[in-house]
């Protein structure tokens, strides 16, 4: 049980690698908080399985890029288990087009949820963290930041920024106690690998030296490490998985 | 609380042990910090990564909230400054 008790938020922690990574922590003995922003279905389902194996769970509905909707998530938190140990900043979307096609909404949204939704929810946990000269941020980024994808320069625009930030903030908070680290994942294998085409699934899979797209697992485990004593001296980091790909 | 922030001379000394204590400044006591010391560069020598600190602590303490840099800059010039500072923002709360 390596984080008996920790207190854990997951930022879009009801669906995918989110879901996997909040399962994860709750098995190890965290409590648990996931947000999530309008799949009910899916949250229901995750908010079942996180009280049926953690001390402590909490689902909660939020909009990580309303400053309003993200403090009343924290304060709701925060009232129950007066601080947080560890923030995962994965809520994220996507919006893939050609810069052509790509509206001011399209680039609007998704540097909203994936690079303004990380600053106002590290923000939100950052006081309490102070206090207490501990605590641990850890936020998702991409291979599109690193190495830049048609269609995604919104995305990897957003990704990049989420990199710099990380990098920042670490430098920032370092002496506090505090460490920000940021994880990669490369092709994983979700619904949405399920769905591609088996010519898609084969130009991947060329593309990755190990041969395979990740598992879940792989990247939760990332995140627990990023999350547990044995980094505690890693801040400012990020941590590639992703099979070679880049 | 509202007995300690009335009083001025009372406050000081309270924020005083308050930055010895949050900072963990084991060379120094309350006698070596003036009303009118500069916390910060060539007074106390405290720095930003110590007024990150001392904001929590301030709204730990007296649930004054600094959230503008300019405001933080000018209540942290010295231990009176960050008295009027509280008392002014304390008031206001009540």
């Amino acid at each position: 049980m390596e984080f008996k008790d920790k207190r854990v938020i997951i930022t879009g922690g009801t669906r995918g690698l989110g879901r996997t990574i909040a399962v994860n922590f709750a098995r190890e003995g965290a409590w648990v908080a996931v947000s999530y922003s309008s799949d009910n279905s899916s949250a229901l389902d995750t908010d079942a399985e996180l009280k049926r194996i953690s001390t402590q769970s909490l689902t909660i509905k939020a909009d990580v890029s309303s400053r309003t909707s993200v403090e009343e998530m924290m304060s709701n938190v925060l009232s129950k288990w007066e601080y947080v140990d560890i923030l995962v900043n994965n809520a994220g979307i996507i919006r893939d087009k050609m810069l052509l096609f790509l509206n001011e909404d399209d680039w609007d949204r998704v540097l909203d949820v994936n690079l303004k939704g990380t600053y106002l929810c590290s923000r939100a946990v950052i006081k309490p963290m102070i206090a207490r000269k501990s605590g641990c941020i850890i936020n998702m980024t991409s291979p599109s930041a690193l190495t830049g994808r048609i269609s995604q320069t919104n995305y990897a625009a957003s990704k990049g920024g989420v990199i710099s930030f990380t990098k920042s903030l670490s430098r920032e908070i370092a002496r506090l106690g505090i460490t920000v680290n940021a994880v990669c994942p490369g092709v994983i294998t979700t619904n949405m690998t399920e769905d591609l085409d088996e010519k898609t699934k084969n130009d991947f899979l060329q593309m990755i030296p190990m041969g395979r797209f990740g598992d879940p697992d792989d990247v939760a485990g990332a995140v627990l490490f990023l999350a547990s004593e044995k980094a505690r001296y890693i801040t400012g980091q990020v941590l590639v998985v992703d099979g070679g790909l880049t | 609380m509202r007995e300690l922030v009335s009083n001025s001379e009372a406050l000081c000394e309270f924020l005083k042990n308050m930055i010895i204590d949050t900072l963990k400044l084991e060379d120094i006591t309350v006698d070596d910090i003036g009303n009118d010391t500069p916390l910060f560069r060539e007074g106390l020598g405290l720095d930003s990564l110590d007024a990150l600190e001392l904001v929590v602590a301030i709204e730990k303490n007296f649930n004054v909230i600094i959230e503008d840099e300019n405001v933080g800059k000018k209540a942290f010039a010295s231990i009176k400054a960050l008295a009027d500072f509280v008392q002014e923002e304390y008031t206001q709360e009540d």
